[in-house]
């Protein structure tokens, strides 16, 4: 369902940036991807051979700021995998000082999505269904293609506000 | 000029800095403020002379957001097309000009988490408006020029908690541009072959687009006399060897726009509809390039070039 919101983020295939020295890709995914030129290095959650593994995505983006901080120019990191993952790469990058012009984010996997209920400010992780219920205040969202880049989560707008406790049908769109 | 209106200017100081720059201070030859400006900018000066009119941009060295005078530097070139001779010779205090309201090409980008600014001569002078904006970020500015000019230059820098000047070539750029870290932002001013290989070693070192900023100056160079058609006017006019295609259109009177007169900003852009350009922007791609020109620094190859004005 396209709700023709235009800040749902689109991403193009992987592909290694040419104009780069140095290259990073993280993922989340289980198979990493095919043909990486020498100069790369990989970091996952699951094993593989030659790969620097992780056990939750928090080690990983921990020891990913530490590393951002040795890097100079020619540097460029990939994330590959779920867009909560990738968001969450690209903003360790950005604070690192990294423009997103160095960054490339690519998405696979689930289409679960982490969801902003706009009205307590909480975030909801894993979100499969186009209305959900708020973790926090208990408002029943609906889930906007509205993507913040800042707050790296899609929009959740309480969906009954003027017809209270009248909600449309859920449905599962984001699996 | 069509885009904003000229501003009368009036002379206040010349102050020879050493044999061939001088500090001209201009104030509002109309009893109002200037606009205030922004780090980096710069201004055109209208510049009638006997025989022709130079419209010549100039980097403000004022502190931003002056508004009842600003300053400019000027080199004087005794090869270069006129302008700066003009300005060393024919000024004097009291006179009045046409100024262009600044105009913003070169601005410090405020996301950056170093500035590494690299400048060759006079193209130190759009750095010397950023001091008081560099504010807390970290900060390194190179400057590379003759021994002759290194007085004056640090007699500029005096304000600036440090600087490094390079008059013997040991300004090594590859050097310092790998050894940055990363949210160093670039920035280049000088002449043209400086900030080529400079820009050059950069991208080499995978540099991103967004983080070199680029100041070009030095004005149009000449070339060979050609012919341009104007078809929309319908009028064939004659560009001389020190003149551009641009200064050439408005001296038949025809209003074209233009902001930076360096082939930076694409402000003058024109359709290019027959003849073999000869493209000297910074400003066009590759493909735009077979259908469109910058008259105020590409000139023409072919004797004849027919362009949409």
């Amino acid at each position: 369902m396209d709700q023709g919101i235009k800040s749902r983020p689109r991403y193009q295939p992987f592909r290694i940036d040419p104009t780069g020295t140095r290259h990073l890709i993280v993922t989340d995914q289980p198979s990493p991807p095919p043909d990486t030129p020498e100069a790369t290095e990989l970091w996952t959650l699951s094993p593989h051979p030659g790969t620097q593994i992780f056990a939750t995505p928090t080690l990983l983006f921990a020891a990913l700021a530490q590393h951002l901080a040795g890097q100079g120019p020619g540097f460029r990191l990939y994330a590959i995998g779920t867009e909560p993952f990738i968001w969450d790469a690209a903003h360790i990058g950005t604070e690192a000082g990294l423009t997103m012009q160095e960054i490339s984010l690519h998405h696979a996997g689930s289409l679960a999505r982490r969801v902003h209920c706009i009205h307590c400010k909480t975030n909801i992780e894993g979100v499969t269904t186009n209305i959900v219920p708020c973790n926090s205040c208990g408002a029943p969202l609906f889930v906007r293609d509205h993507f913040s880049r800042r707050l790296r989560a899609f929009m959740g707008v309480r969906v009954d506000a003027e017809t209270p406790g009248i909600l449309p049908p859920t449905e599962t769109l984001y699996a | 000029m069509t885009q904003s209106a000229k501003i009368p200017v009036r002379v206040s100081h010349i102050e020879p800095l050493n044999a061939s720059l001088r500090r001209i201070t201009l104030e509002p030859a109309d009893g109002r403020l200037f606009p205030a400006s922004a780090a980096g900018a710069h201004i055109q000066l209208e510049l009638i002379g006997e025989a022709r009119i130079w419209r010549n941009a100039y980097s403000l060295v004022s502190p931003p957001g002056s508004r009842t005078a600003y300053t400019i530097i000027v080199r004087k070139v005794p090869q270069g097309r006129g302008g700066s001779l003009f300005l060393h010779e024919r000024l004097a205090v009291g006179q009045t000009l046409n100024m262009s309201p600044p105009v913003n090409l070169f601005p410090i980008a405020r996301l950056a988490r170093k500035h590494l600014m690299l400048a060759a001569g006079i193209g130190v002078t759009p750095f010397l408006a950023y001091r008081t904006d560099l504010a807390e970020t970290p900060f390194e500015l190179h400057l590379r020029c003759r021994a002759t000019d290194q007085a004056a230059f640090e007699t500029l820098l005096a304000n600036w908690p440090q600087y490094h000047i390079h008059t013997t070539p040991d300004l090594h750029v590859s050097d310092l541009l790998r050894r940055q870290p990363l949210g160093t932002h670039l920035y280049l001013c000088g002449p043209a072959g400086f900030m080529q290989s400079a820009e050059t070693a950069a991208r080499a070192l995978g540099w991103p687009e967004a983080r070199i900023h680029q100041e070009h100056f030095g004005g149009p160079a000449g070339g060979h006399p050609f012919t341009a058609i104007l078809a929309r006017s319908g009028r064939t006019i004659h560009v001389a060897q020190d003149q551009t295609l641009l200064e050439a259109i408005e001296a038949a009177n025809i209003d074209a726009p233009s902001l930076c007169r360096g082939g930076a900003c694409g402000e003058c852009r024109l359709t290019l509809l027959a003849g073999s350009p000869d493209h000297r922007d910074h400003f066009l791609t590759e493909s735009e390039h077979a259908t469109s020109i910058m008259p105020c620094v590409s000139r023409s190859h072919s004797e004849t070039i027919t362009i949409d004005i």
